[in-house]
């Protein structure tokens, strides 16, 4: 196969155009190491941006950094973290999920918009994404956004671009805001709920005016597979609902004391503070317990999204009737759940439960010969279908970019 | 008036009462208006320089009205204008002479109220207000607050993209909705989104909040509500000059403190709205900021310590910390009542919305004074400092022959301005008709064309609100042709492996 290897934005226009004037479809990828997500794909050139690699513009005073899609990530976060400042959505690090040897880039980043747990204060990659240039499936670049916060000139076309897993098209530049990192931060940990008591005790929470930033649970058989910050939290016959509250050192302690104090029906709160209390979250965000080289390492996890109230009931449901295990972020809103292996990966089980509380779920890890044959984003309506694929097709009317890496029908 | 809408359709006019006749077999009774007397409040929305009758007016109570009504206008090729409460500034919902106006009014009820998981779902003729006000027994409101929240309905905002003072903060409608119900020009009724943080598939709630009514019609918004901070305090600083407030917001910003609002008002804005609300502004200074901090008290009192410490190093004049809500809400109660204190000054004004790197306010200030001397209009400033989103108020008389003209051209010069120092043409108000012939100062032609694109994508016709936010219109198929460069069979020198 093909790699090419674009050293600007103009080599990608020439990429893309040779690439439809011969119909081959291009792979697109930074490092690569989300590559082991979606639906293989019927791409036989790959098109790598890993040359794109400069901060373009990083104005801290103005809350943005503008920089090319193939820059390293963790160059990115060390550059913003040297002034104080963090990209909110926590995005996730799925290099320990899936086995790959680093965080990829900043292009990659957007493309998967995956958000840890902040999301639910912050917002997503998408909340995030200012402004973008980028290579549409026509083999013209165009711009989408700008480099402000306040915008509303045009249609968003950032939204569609973040979570498009490159299939609309190819990002050569994005501005993204940054935010100021909190000044401490403060943990609660309860043990021993259930996984209801658990959704309940978040869900207090996140009703609280304590503005919780941070709303996971981890149930005890998840939990003796834990790593990382997580283990530190010890006594792995139990399992842990945590709490996060951020912002400067006096709010932080006043919110964890108020917030104890709220959910004592629910036990006593243990604290952590700062540095144990990040690596908590860390491990929360990249799901550690579920790692590749882990006990249940081989396999695969589903990434499901639903109405958090719901999150419980639905988790421990999975849980039971194929003896996996579940891990719960968002205050129950997102599940991560790693089922023993079968041919489909448990699909229709999942998504029958799923689409029983109006949520989705995603394959996120599979081996190669299970996502040939199992829908790996979440099947939709009929109408909604044809619409998605009327908005791909504005872009991409070729299929050029990721063909079928969203839809296993296409990739023939 | 200087825009030009699409030419009328000679042929549907023509049609007109067959298009009211089959208008009520959907919406029986009062729900469609066809005098001219009872159609004039639908001419103009808060654009109001920009009047026009529609052709008829529509007002159906369900979403399967819509859906009738929009593939009758679909299948006869009659163009539709989407209307909330009518509260655009940029003349989103203008009515077309030739379209059907479909107004959102009767959709009046929430649907919804789920506080478990945090939302709203609720019917778009609802307004922002009454949102928030149905959830505050629960200590719940709902963060987007444009300064329009009591008339202006969530539908509007969903499709405006709404800002306001707090979404420095809490960010704009695309921030805080969850999903919607969404009709299309073909009658087709699409379901995006719900109570879960993501919708599967791509963005479309995305793409659909800010599209100005050009995508479809929104039946039905799921938003998402917050908890009421424990407590909110304000500071009014003045300051000499507006460099120094402009360094203050950026002192603020860079020390890692995003208040919940940070307001800048000039010296002609400070004293219009001295005198309309006697609010105690300081009167002798250049810059007047109103600072918010909201959260817990003993976070906002230690803020306040801060930002009151940033204020004086950047040589504020005047400082008065709000020690209870009424003197809090005094200290807004000018800002709050900006626009109006300047229409008593003046018997018309422009209120335009650029957006510009917080870094380039002082910049804009004097590009904007110059102006004002070259165009000898007087002009007064109110920003969303915090976020760089300015709204300069152009003070014009219309009765004097050119001047609404020399009015708009002063505007769009500001808008130019505010593109060249790195923002853009609109931060909360929408493109609509207002912004529509400036887009080329921002985009490209491919730029607009793949926006374009994304509209054939909803509405292949172009029939859904036409003539707005596009300066010029191209056939989708046209659009759609791919271009074949060179027919050049393998790939370029590049770099390969």
């Amino acid at each position: 196969m093909d790699t090419l290897k674009v050293r600007d934005a103009q080599d990608v226009e020439q990429v893309v155009r040779a690439a439809i004037a011969s119909e081959q479809p291009l792979e697109i990828i930074g490092h690569g190491g989300k590559r082991l997500i979606g639906q293989p794909m019927a791409t036989n050139a790959l098109l790598d941006l890993s040359a794109l690699n400069a901060v373009t513009a990083y104005e801290p005073n103005e809350l943005i950094i503008t920089v090319q899609a193939g820059a390293p990530l963790a160059d990115v976060l060390s550059l913003i973290d040297s002034r104080n400042q963090q990209f909110a959505f926590e995005p996730m690090n799925t290099s320990s999920l899936l086995g790959t040897p680093d965080i990829g880039t900043v292009g990659g980043m957007i493309g998967a918009g995956l958000a840890g747990p902040r999301r639910i204060k912050a917002g997503g990659a998408r909340d995030h994404l200012l402004g973008a240039h980028a290579v549409s499936g026509f083999g013209d670049s165009f711009k989408a956004g700008g480099r402000v916060v306040k915008n509303v000139t045009g249609y968003d076309l950032c939204k569609l671009l973040a979570g498009s897993w490159g299939t609309l098209a190819v990002m050569t530049e994005v501005t993204l805001k940054v935010m100021p990192r909190s000044e401490s931060e403060r943990t609660l940990v309860l043990r021993g709920l259930d996984d209801l008591a658990a959704n309940k005790a978040m869900t207090a929470a996140l009703g609280s005016p304590f503005d919780v930033s941070g709303a996971a649970h981890v149930p005890h058989s998840a939990f003796q597979a834990a790593a990382g910050g997580l283990a530190e939290l010890g006594s792995p016959r139990q399992a842990v609902t945590l709490l996060r509250l951020e912002g400067i050192t006096a709010s932080a302690v006043h919110r964890a004391a108020a917030l104890a104090s709220a959910l004592a029906p629910f036990g006593a709160a243990e604290v952590r503070q700062d540095a144990a209390s990040a690596a908590i979250w860390s491990s929360v965000r990249d799901i550690e317990p579920f790692a590749a080289d882990g006990a249940l390492g081989a396999w695969p996890v589903w990434r499901i999204v639903c109405p958090p109230a719901s999150g419980g009931a639905l988790g421990q449901a999975l849980a039971r009737d194929t003896g996996g295990d579940v891990i719960y972020d968002w205050g129950g809103g997102l599940i991560w759940a790693a089922l023993p292996p079968k041919p489909d990966a448990q699909a229709a089980l999942v998504r029958a439960r799923v689409d029983a509380v109006g949520g989705h779920a995603t394959l996120l890890r599979a081996p190669e010969q299970i996502r040939r044959h199992v829908d790996v984003f979440h099947p939709q309506p009929g109408g909604l279908t044809a619409l998605g694929e009327r908005v791909r097709h504005s872009f991409d009317p070729k299929n050029i970019l990721n063909r079928g890496r969203l839809d296993r029908r296409v990739a023939t | 008036m200087t825009i030009m809408m699409p030419a009328s359709d000679q042929a549907v006019l023509g049609r007109r009462d067959s298009i009211v006749a089959a208008l009520r077999a959907i919406v029986p009774g009062e729900g469609v208006i066809e005098s001219a007397a009872e159609m004039i409040p639908y001419e103009s929305d808060g654009l109001m320089a920009y009047r026009q009758p529609p052709m008829v007016v529509v007002l159906p109570d369900t979403t399967e009205q819509v859906s009738q009504i929009l593939k009758y206008c679909f299948e006869q090729g009659i163009k539709v204008v989407p209307r909330g409460s009518g509260t655009s500034l940029s003349g989103g919902a203008l009515p077309l002479a030739d379209a059907v106006l479909l107004g959102l009014g009767k959709f009046k009820r929430i649907r919804e109220i789920d506080f478990d998981n945090r939302v709203v779902v609720t019917e778009p003729g609802v307004t922002n207000l009454a949102i928030s006000q149905a959830v505050a027994d629960a200590g719940f409101y709902y963060a987007p607050d444009p300064s329009s929240q009591i008339a202006c309905s969530i539908g509007g905002n969903v499709a405006e993209n709404s800002g306001g003072v707090h979404c420095l903060k809490y960010g704009m409608t695309t921030n805080n909705v969850l999903g919607c119900e969404i009709v299309l020009m073909s009658g087709e009724i699409i379901k995006v989104g719900g109570k879960s943080a993501e919708t599967s598939g791509y963005d479309l709630m995305g793409i659909i909040t800010g599209s100005e009514g050009l995508l479809g019609v929104i039946t039905e918004v799921t938003v998402r509500i917050l908890q009421k901070p424990e407590t909110a305090r304000a500071l009014m600083v003045g300051f000499a000059q507006v460099e120094a407030a402009g360094q203050c917001v950026a002192d603020i910003i860079g020390a890692g403190i995003i208040p919940g609002g940070m307001e800048m008002m000039d010296k002609p804005a400070i004293h219009a709205a001295e005198a309309f609300v006697h609010a105690g502004y300081p009167l002798d200074v250049e810059a007047l900021l109103i600072i918010e901090l909201d959260g817990p008290g003993v976070e906002v009192d230690e803020l306040i310590g801060r930002v009151e410490a940033i204020a004086r190093s950047c040589g504020s004049t005047t400082c008065r910390i709000s020690n209870s809500e009424s003197e809090r809400n005094l200290f807004w109660s000018g800002r709050k009542a900006a626009f109006p204190a300047v229409g008593r000054i003046s018997p018309d004004y422009l209120c335009m919305d650029g957006t510009i790197p917080r870094g380039a306010l002082p910049q804009a200030l004097t590009r904007i004074r110059d102006l004002s001397e070259k165009y000898g209009l007087r002009v007064a400033n109110v920003f969303h400092a915090g976020d760089g989103n300015l709204h300069p108020l152009i003070l014009y008389d219309a009765n004097k022959p050119g001047e609404m003209d020399k009015a708009e051209a002063f505007g769009a010069d500001i808008l130019r301005c505010c593109v060249e120092l790195g923002g853009v043409l609109t931060g909360e108000h929408g493109v609509g008709i207002e912004k529509r012939d400036l887009m080329p100062e921002m985009f490209s032609e491919i730029d607009l064309n793949q926006q374009q694109r994304l509209k054939c994508a909803f509405d292949a016709q172009g029939l859904l609100n036409p003539g707005k936010v596009f300066p010029t219109l191209h056939r989708c198929a046209e659009l759609g042709r791919v271009h074949v460069h060179g027919g050049k069979l393998a790939f370029p020198d590049i770099p390969r492996f």
